[in-house]
């Protein structure tokens, strides 16, 4: 007899109420002890399939077609008590964002209590002892003093563990993690990763692992699903899946993606968006077909559906074959050579700011959030600003941008002197310095059409010029973008995530600035549009000879597209150079380690940068 | 306490503005010009303004409010007298307002999507649109009338009496042992107290229905469902300690207009506390009195402003860290 999988999904097909469907005959299945990935960008609808593993859907959902055997049984069939009883104790859930997901007014110790209450835990001494044992078990430290904290006590990722130990507690047969590291801190992403592929060995499970990220899922899981605009595209063995994908789409995304080793290359990019649930009941092909490089005729008219290929995996192409043909476009050999000029836009000399904080009863507190920055940007120079979140990365942003005093030291922006703080010095280095927000949405007043929003800025000019010339500056601001000119008259709502950031950058450039000011514009962007925002940012400079201060996260980022990168521990710059040079031979402890994170310290990224 | 420096300077120079003689009102009507001259001369009223002020709030800090006009007796002695009586009426109307207004919340919330949760909502509308005193002459024509189950005038029976103890009736009929009397008093305070209490709740009931709705939305109410959690301990494991918070601030904040409210329910009611003789000092222009109770009336909505922020506090963990 054929070993039952645990988990096993055949046909699902999740439908708005318009008959539109999220999810279009989704079939999987995970083995006992295995780890599935399901790889997506968002809207894809992984979480939605989790939804339906937890009878969550939301209420203008429904499962309109297929089944979800859960150890042998439908859930269909079964009642939705009977389905809620077998929540937290044989189907565990990870969650996506550890810092919201646990209560705020109660304890660590009474919400552990309170699961291991439910799973059958009668005595409180004896769950008391057994949360104490489960937290260590997930490496926390001082486990018995946790259990009188709150959660707004502990970090992003001490609350990602006590979850992965609740989730675990039960001994359950099957756990759902939906991006389960995508809101930590980088430095502790792979730590929660490994900890959660240990705890799958420890209890046995069998565990659904939903992410964007292609690296990790290749590192993690045993098989993976990748899901594109609600339908199985590819499945196959995880290790084959960056190294030799059966589908375009995987392919694409592999390429999309910036990596921190191998030789550096120009990004992949996919034009357009993932269709919507409505514009995908109208087409009749393939719904990769208007984005893939190698699409054909029959691609619009005929959907291919999943079938094995040469290589072991099931993809729904009609031209597996040409998967391997599909190539990163070829580095522009001038920009490769390309010399920074020599005037200095941003200069910092023994940068210093210190915070005067009080708490509750009114004590004064220094905090010193930079400590002796030196450090310059020249014309036309890319400078990728690293570091986790507290080691002061905001705080200079604002001090460039002139919104805060500087303490000690000097600052320069486009010639403009720090502690010159008069408000025609300001505006003057306003247009000269210009920020771009990591929330594409923040900035842009929902009110405003798109043109009337790029160029803003010149309203509030004296020699303010006529509507038909902005209307015209707006259109080649856009065009600069690579946006399409009729987004002029639409308004924010209208434009996707990417989109928005576009707007955002254009907005910016409407004043000629000599630096941009880039807060980690791409980090809640999925990889195929930050591949495009990165290599707008890269064309800009060949033609409007900027410089661009980013501020990252992601040290690949950092690596394709900037010169030199800064990298910030504590409030202080512990190395700096170029970006091969720091990445490539780290000197300093912290570096070293934010090299090793990033890399997962895995082989499978290695394989990955080869194989390109 | 700088805010009730304010409020006390406010009322003290609202009340001098008055065209009355304060000397005048504490002689018999046949009293000469030079015996309120005198009289004048002798309660200070010939000092500017703010020295007054300075004379009424040093003995008002020690516990001196001068002598109530009409009763010729110390105003301190006759607040205290009738203080009980209202304190006990605005707690238990509160108390009523606070367990009726959460259960009905609570009730609405869990039931919500169906027609009983409509139905509550439009009743606690209703209720909303219905001022205390109207309650109350409602309640007075339903059941001290119609139906006469509660009697409407009093704090007990005529001809029945206790041993003053703390001037809490309910306190002192226990302590003297009289079960009868308890439920005596008890009885005449129903009717103040559902109206009171009732005119407050609409207000509870919404608040903490939208906050629930609101903690609803959080993720830590969808992750506690994964983990499998029952929607009952849901609700009052998980929810409810963070949907209350607004309600703390709430009761916090409008118990002034409850305890304001006293003042024509106990009218009605013929009660005797302290917003029965706060009318009989307008009506008289007892200054005195009517200085000391507007500043016990600003000092109770001081009070539990305090109380909320402190409940606040108290069950908001991210504030004491
Ligand atoms: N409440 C809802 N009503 C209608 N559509 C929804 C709702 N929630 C999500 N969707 C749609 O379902 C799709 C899949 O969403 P989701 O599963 O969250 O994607 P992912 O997790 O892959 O980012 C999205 O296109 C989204 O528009
Ligand atoms: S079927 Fe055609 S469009 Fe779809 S992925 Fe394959 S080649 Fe591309
Ligand atoms: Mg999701």
């Amino acid at each position: 007899m054929k070993q039952q999988n645990v988990l096993e999904i055949s046909g699902l097909d999740v439908s708005l109420p318009t008959g539109d469907r999220i999810l279009s005959g989704v079939d999987l299945a995970i083995g006992g002890g295995r780890i599935l990935g399901v790889i997506g960008e968002s809207g894809a609808g992984k979480s939605m399939i989790g939804a339906c593993i937890a009878d969550t859907l939301p209420d203008a959902l429904a499962v309109s077609a297929g089944s979800i055997e859960f150890d042998g049984l439908p859930l269909g069939s079964m009642t939705r008590a009977t389905r809620r009883d077998l929540l937290g104790r044989d189907i565990g859930f990870i969650p996506q964002e550890p810092m919201t997901a646990l209560n705020p007014a109660l304890t660590i110790g009474q919400q552990f209590g309170s699961h291991l209450a439910r799973i059958g835990f009668r005595w409180p001494k004896e769950r008391k002892e057994r949360t104490i044992q489960l937290l260590e078990d997930v490496h926390l430290p001082r486990s018995r003093e946790l259990l009188s904290h709150y959660p707004h006590q502990l970090s992003g990722g001490m609350l990602q563990r006590v979850l992965i130990a609740m989730a675990f507690a039960s001994n359950p047969k099957l756990v759902v993690a939906d991006e389960p590291t995508t809101a930590l801190d980088v430095t502790i992403q792979a730590r929660v990763a490994e900890l959660i592929a240990r705890m799958v060995e420890t209890h046995g499970a069998s565990v659904l692992f939903i992410t964007h990220d292609l690296c990790l899922a290749a590192d993690l899981c045993d098989e993976v699903a990748v899901l594109y605009a609600g339908r199985i595209v590819e499945s196959g063995a995880a290790e084959t899946i960056i190294g030799s994908p059966a589908h375009p789409y995987s392919r694409c995304l592999s390429l999309a993606t910036p990596t921190l080793s191998g030789p550096p290359r120009p990004l992949l990019t996919l034009p357009g968006t993932m269709p919507s649930a409505l514009e995908r009941s109208v087409m009749a092909g393939c719904e990769l077909a208007p984005r893939c490089p190698v699409a054909e005729m029959r691609c619009h008219t005929d959907k291919p559906l999943l079938a094995s290929t040469t290589t072991g995996h099931r993809s729904a192409c009609h031209f597996p074959e040409r998967v391997s043909a599909i190539q990163a476009p070829a580095e522009e050999p001038q920009a490769a050579a390309r010399e920074p000029g020599p005037d200095v836009v941003l200069r910092a000399e023994g940068l210093a700011k210190t915070y005067i904080a009080r708490d509750w009863i009114g004590r004064m507190r220094r905090v010193e959030a930079l400590r002796g920055l030196d450090f310059e940007v020249r014309e036309g120079e890319f400078v990728g600003v690293v570091g986790e979140s507290g080691s002061g990365k905001s705080t200079l942003t604002k001090l460039i941008l002139g919104l805060e005093d500087v303490t000690t030291g000097r600052l320069d922006a486009a010639g403009f002197a720090g502690s010159d703080r008069s408000a025609a010095t300001l505006r003057a280095l306003r247009a000269q310095v210009q920020l771009v927000f990591q929330d594409p949405q923040s900035a842009l007043n929902p009110r405003r059409s798109i043109g009337s929003l790029v160029t803003q800025s010149l309203e509030v000019r004296a020699e303010r010029p006529s509507r038909a010339a902005r209307s015209a500056i707006a259109r080649d601001l856009l065009a600069k973008v690579l946006l399409p000119p009729d987004v002029i008259d639409r308004f924010p709502d209208q434009l996707s995530g990417g989109q928005k950031q576009r707007v955002n950058i254009a907005r910016a450039l409407c004043s000629n600035p000599r630096l941009l000011v880039a807060d980690e514009i791409v980090s809640g962007l999925d990889v195929s549009v930050q591949a495009q925002i990165l290599e707008l940012l890269k064309a800009l400079r060949e033609e409007a000879a900027i410089s661009l201060l980013l501020i990252s996260h992601d040290l690949a980022v950092v690596r394709h597209i900037c010169d030199r990168t800064v990298v910030m521990f504590r409030g202080e710059i512990v190395e700096q150079g170029p970006v091969e040079e720091v990445f490539g031979n780290p000197r300093h402890d912290y570096t070293r380690a934010l090299v090793a994170a990033a890399q997962g310290g895995t082989s499978l990224r290695k394989t990955m940068s080869q194989s390109q | 306490m700088p805010v009730f420096a304010v409020v006390s300077m406010l009322v003290f120079l609202a009340l001098r503005v008055l065209p009355v003689d304060p000397a005048q009102m504490s002689l018999p009507p046949s009293a000469t010009i030079e015996q309120v001259e005198a009289k004048r001369i002798e309660m200070g009223l010939t000092k500017p303004v703010w020295e007054q002020y300075a004379v009424w709030l040093g003995s008002a800090v020690r516990g001196d409010f001068g002598e109530s006009a009409q009763y010729r007796m110390p105003t301190s002695t006759l607040v205290l007298q009738r203080l009980p009586a209202t304190i006990e009426l605005a707690t238990c109307a509160l108390a009523f307002a606070i367990v009726f207004g959460v259960a009905m919340g609570l009730l609405i919330f869990a039931a919500r999507g169906t027609v009983l949760a409509s139905a509550g909502m439009v009743v606690t509308s209703v209720i909303m649109a219905l001022p205390d005193f109207l309650l109350a002459l409602l309640f007075i024509l339903l059941l001290g009338v119609l139906m006469p189950l509660f009697p409407v005038n009093g704090r007990l029976a005529p001809g029945l009496s206790v041993p003053d103890l703390t001037g809490f009736l309910l306190v002192d009929t226990l302590a003297a042992g009289e079960p009868r009397l308890f439920l005596n008093a008890l009885s005449h305070m129903a009717l103040p107290v559902l109206a009171l209490g009732l005119a407050f709740s609409p207000a509870i009931i919404r608040v903490l229905h939208s906050s629930l709705v609101a903690t609803y939305q959080q993720s830590y109410i969808r992750q506690a469902r994964l983990r499998g959690l029952s929607d009952r301990s849901i609700l009052f494991g998980q929810a409810l300690k963070n949907a209350i918070l607004p309600v703390v601030v709430l009761v916090g904040t409008q118990f002034g207009g409850l305890f304001g409210g006293t003042l024509l329910v106990e009218l009605i009611f013929s009660y005797p506390g302290l917003g029965n003789l706060m009318l009989r000092a307008m009506q008289t222009v007892d200054l005195n009195v009517i200085m000391a109770v507007a500043l016990i009336y600003c000092a109770t909505t001081l009070i539990f402003n305090s109380l909320a922020d402190a409940g606040v506090y108290l069950l908001n963990p991210r504030l004491r860290s």
